[in-house]
This record gives C-alpha cells, structure tokens and sequence, in this order.
C-alpha cells in the first residue's frame, strides 16, 4: 500500500489532526490526517482506498477502546482525525465515485439526557462509511418514527444512560417494530446487556461503538 | 476536614447553603478515574486540557444548594417504598433498606449552573468533541462535589442534635425510577435552587443532583454500596469506589 495512505491510517488511529496538532506527542511536527489526505489526492489515490484505510485504523482504535487500552478522549481524537479526512472525501460522496454503507438513525431515549455514548457510536458508525442522522438526546418515539419515514431502509441506533429509562426505550422498540416491522435496531448504553436487548425486541446490543459498527456490517454483507 | 459554610432557613425547615467554588477541591486522579484511567495514567495532553478547564471553571459557575427537612414515615398498606412528607415514593430495596430506619429526610438539590453545558455545547458544535467531552467531565466532578460538600453540611447540622446520615440516593439510580423526581420536586419550593423539572422528569441546568438523604439515630453512611446493585457500568459507581478507595487508603 502506498506510504501516504499508510500514514493517514497512522493519524487517524492516534487521532493526529493535522501538523500544527500537538496531540499526540510521538507525531508533534508532522503531517496529520488533514495535509496527507491532500497529498495522497493530488497522487491520485483512489478516495475509496484512502477511505478503506480510515475505517482499517477506526476499527483498530475501537478494538482498543473495547479492550479498555485507550478512553473516550484518545477515541474522541481518532474521530476528529477521520472527519478531517471526510471534509476532503466529501466531494467523492457527493459525486458518488464513493458511497456510504447505508442510513443509521441514532438519538437517547425520551427522559434521557446522556450523549456522550450516543456520540461516541454516531462518530465511530460514520468513520466507518455510513451516514448518520443524529437525533440528538431526550428523543420521543415520535421522532424516531418520522425520521424512518423520512429515510427508508435506514438503520436504528437507541441509546440510555439511566436504568430507569430503559422502560422508554422497551416502549420505543416496540412502536418502531409495530411500524416498521423490516427495520433494524440496535439497543446500547449503561444498563442493557444481550438479554435486556432481546427481552425488548430489539435486533441487536451493541456493548460499544466498535460492536455496533460490527453489527450494521453484518447487516449488509 | 472542616468547612465553613453559611445556611439560611428560606422557609419552615427549607435551607440554602452557600457554597463556593474555591470550596471544590478538583482531584485529578478522581477525574482520570471517571474517564477510565488509573492513577497517574492521564496522558499529559488531557491533563493539561483539564487543568485549563479547572482554571477557568470560576467564572463558568453559579453554584446553587439546598435542602428540605420532612418526617420520614413507613407506610401501614405498601412495603415498596417509604413516606416522606405526604409522598409515597416507591424505591427499591436498595434504597429503602439505607433508609428506613430514618425518621427524618433531607431532600436535596444542587447545581453548577449550566454555563459549563453551554460551553461544552458550543465546543462541540465547534468540532472541539474532546474538549467538550472534557468539560462535561469536570462539570460532572463539580456539581458531585458540590453535592458531597452539601452532604456534609447536612451531617454537621445533623451531628449537632446528635443524628446521623445515610448516604444520598437520587431518582434515576439504585433502580428508583426517574419519575419520582416529580414527587421530590413537588416537595420543594417553585424553582428551588434555580432548578426546574421537565415532564420527562430532566432536571435543567443539566449539571444538578437532586435526591434523598435520611437521618435518625439509627442510620448509618456506608463508605461502599455498588455491590448492593447489579448496574456494573454506572458513572456514579466509578465515582464512589475511586472514593471509596481513597478512604480506604487514608484509614490504612
């Protein structure tokens, strides 16, 4: 593989931005993310590959993160690296030489304010191909469902905090399911295991955002 | 430790507490612990980022605190919860086996304000995600901060008519339903400590604590009481055993 699409898996595995980024230390001074996705466009470097190497090193950081090797900032810092590159792939996207793996609709659940998980699985899902439509915190059934109106075959993502919300989100997957039978959804957060996630109806639990990423893979493979 | 602060009886048995920000003892291993990093493990890049945040952490607040002494009361017709005031609030056993041999609560709020959310939102909205993620991490040690300085207090009046204090248990952990915030808010004044309740039962500013404290002389604080629960992966365990431990290691 060319040495620049090398490096800008590098950066986005360590969350090297761009040049002047002073995170991480071992990359202080050198080229991030932003500067060798340019330099491997002007090479001519198909966007799809450079595209491929970006979700390689995001599924690499997030094994890590699954195995408690690196937190939510070092996570954080990979995702900023890949929406970077994305800034500079977007034209491609738009033009359709590349195209996302598909919709994935994500928000917390009514009577819960929590997003970092939330966020945390909406950048890693869109580090890895797919368009996301984030719906934010504190979500009504109601605005799950106009959005699986709005975007047809798209994928659900509902995530909870709070124990005590879990009620919520057991009533949401049922009315998304009484609605949209074919549509998929994935449960996460604090209080849910494979079980709850069944229990509830479900389609699948993702304990992190690398398992979630794994799961809507599957779905279109 | 001793801390000085002042309280104001606002109505019948209804305190506010003055609390200050230089009265926030910002422990950065504590936070490092909540983001999953043992002590000393906190990549200098992160921690540098914290200790900006810390610094201007001052002019990002505006601490609020209080509380409501009520009886606390069995209920002669229902074992699933316990009476406070003319509320019933149904609690697990989790909570009512901490409180039930109280005979007074202490219903209690507390806040940062929501500067800190306000700043985190407008980083995030920036592209900034990591230090938005680290703001709302030492907002979160704020405000509990602010509530265990609150409980404090709360024991010091308590100790002084001979009374003790369980631990605090807030609507939305300990499996006590996010609902019942309504029943504790409706036991306090309209707006208390510039906190409101949404139907869905959030409190704003976000960065508040809202919950239970019972006295009596036959209650006691437990240092530890996450084992009592089955919710491995809840933030306020992380917080409580990285508290846990540093007691443990000052009484050895």
């Amino acid at each position: 593989m060319n040495e620049t699409v090398d490096a800008i898996g590098v950066c986005i595995e360590k969350g090297k931005v761009n040049k002047s980024s002073s995170y991480p230390i071992d990359l202080q001074g050198q080229d991030g993310a932003d500067e060798l996705t340019l330099q491997a466009l002007t090479q001519n470097i198909a966007p799809d590959e450079i595209l491929k190497t970006c979700n390689d090193a995001m599924q690499r950081i997030g094994d890590k993160f699954g195995r408690n090797e690196v937190f939510v900032p070092e996570l954080l810092m990979a995702a900023k690296a890949m929406n970077t590159v994305m800034v500079h792939l977007k034209p491609f996207f738009q033009a359709g030489s590349i195209k996302t793996k598909g919709k994935f609709i994500i928000g917390t659940v009514s009577g819960d304010l929590h997003d970092i998980g939330k966020n945390l699985v909406s950048m890693v899902v869109e580090g890895n191909g797919w368009e996301v439509i984030d719906l934010g915190v504190d979500v009504k059934t109601a605005k799950f469902l106009k959005a699986i109106s709005d975007n047809p075959n798209s994928f659900v993502g509902l995530s909870a905090l709070l124990t005590t919300t879990m009620a919520n989100m057991a009533s949401t997957v049922k009315e998304i399911k009484m609605e949209y039978p074919k549509t998929t959804v994935i449960v996460g957060g604090a209080p849910l295991s494979e079980e709850s996630a069944k229990i509830m109806g479900a389609d699948g639990y993702a304990a992190d955002p690398q398992s979630a990423v794994l799961f809507l893979n599957r779905k279109i493979a | 430790m001793h801390i000085e602060l002042s309280q104001f009886e606002i109505d019948e048995n209804t305190f506010e507490v003055t609390i200050n920000y230089s009265d926030i003892k910002f422990d950065k291993n504590d936070i490092g612990n909540t983001i999953g990093y043992s002590d000393g493990k906190l990549p200098p890049h992160f921690e540098e980022m914290i200790d900006q945040i810390i610094t201007r952490f001052p002019k990002k607040c505006n601490i609020n605190a209080g509380y409501r002494l009520l009886n606390l009361q069995h209920s002669t017709d229902r074992k699933d919860g316990l009476l406070i005031g003319n509320k019933f609030f149904q609690m697990d056993k989790i909570v009512t086996s901490q409180l039930k041999k109280a005979n007074k609560a202490a219903l209690f709020l507390c806040t940062i304000g929501n500067e800190m959310e306000l700043w985190a939102k407008d980083l995030s909205q920036k592209g900034d995600s990591v230090l938005a993620y680290l703001v709302d991490i030492v907002a979160s040690s704020a405000v509990e901060s602010i509530a265990d300085i609150l409980h404090n207090r709360i024991n010091q009046a308590a100790s002084k008519l001979g009374l003790n204090v369980t631990n605090r248990y807030s609507p939305g952990y300990c499996n006590w339903s996010v609902a019942e915030q309504q029943k504790l808010f409706s036991l306090l004044p309209n707006n208390f400590c510039n906190i409101s309740l949404s139907d869905s039962s959030l409190m704003k500013p976000i960065k508040s604590i809202s919950g239970i404290i019972g006295i009596g002389t036959k209650v006691k604080f437990s240092q530890y009481i996450c084992d009592r629960c089955g919710v491995n992966d809840c933030t306020h365990r992380v917080y409580l055993l990285s508290k846990a431990n540093k007691a443990n290691n000052i009484v050895l």
